[in-house]
């Protein structure tokens, strides 16, 4: 999180610090960083509406959690190649 | 009576319910953010005056105090679970075991810390 307040807080600082934030999203080193802590965010997000559709009572079961935890890895794989692809 | 005295609601349905809505925000506010910075590539002017709107501000402020809540909430369920005397002597030995609540309650207020500072930062970022 303290990464992306970062980047807010540059980004609105001034024109000079926000060019200089699309120049440093622009290194690999960066891009990385990045991706990893969007990944995480995915991730915790997805698996978060997993849980809050079962707090509806939708598949309060073994082979509904089971099938519920395998769905939260491949959406969050998805989602986190996408923002790959986008980030670069 | 003992009952507990760092979780955020002092109640278990409290926290339950707070941690739900704020999760809520939170996902509202990140999908927000995905399809305003997806919708084209930003300059400076126009990403400032999206941030200069009340609405905007009012969201993002909401985000960040549900951040902070929430992640009180699940910082203090994993230390209550995890950093416990019992949890402690098993994995780290009689020595750690024995201080166990001093050192919960050291990490609980680092978070507390960085919690606090993130919410204070934020809203400089937002009116500063």
């Amino acid at each position: 999180m303290a990464v992306l307040i970062y980047l807010l807080d540059e980004s609105l600082a001034s024109e000079q610090q926000f060019n200089d934030v699309k120049m440093l999203t622009s290194s690999v080193m960066f891009k990385l960083i990045l991706l990893a802590v969007l990944a995480g965010l995915i991730y915790h997000s997805v698996a978060g509406v997993k849980h809050l559709i079962l707090d509806m009572g939708i598949g309060e079961t073994l082979e509904g959690g089971i099938a519920a935890a395998k769905l939260v890895f491949i959406i969050s794989a998805i989602l986190t190649l996408l923002v790959g692809v986008w980030i670069w | 009576m003992v009952t507990t005295v760092t979780n955020l609601g002092r109640s278990g349905l409290s926290d339950w319910l707070i941690q739900r809505t704020t999760a809520v925000i939170l996902v509202a506010y990140v999908i927000f953010l995905t399809v305003v910075i997806g919708s084209g590539d930003f300059q400076y002017a126009e990403w400032k005056s999206l941030f200069s709107q009340t609405w905007v501000r009012i969201f993002s402020l909401a985000a960040l105090l549900s951040l902070a809540m929430h992640a009180w909430i699940g910082i203090w369920c994993v230390a209550t679970d995890y950093l416990t005397s019992y949890v402690l002597n098993l994995k780290l030995g009689p020595f750690f075991g024995a201080k166990a609540n001093i050192l919960r309650l050291s990490f609980l207020a680092a978070s507390a810390i960085v919690l606090f500072t993130y919410v204070v930062w934020g809203i400089q970022i937002l009116w500063g």
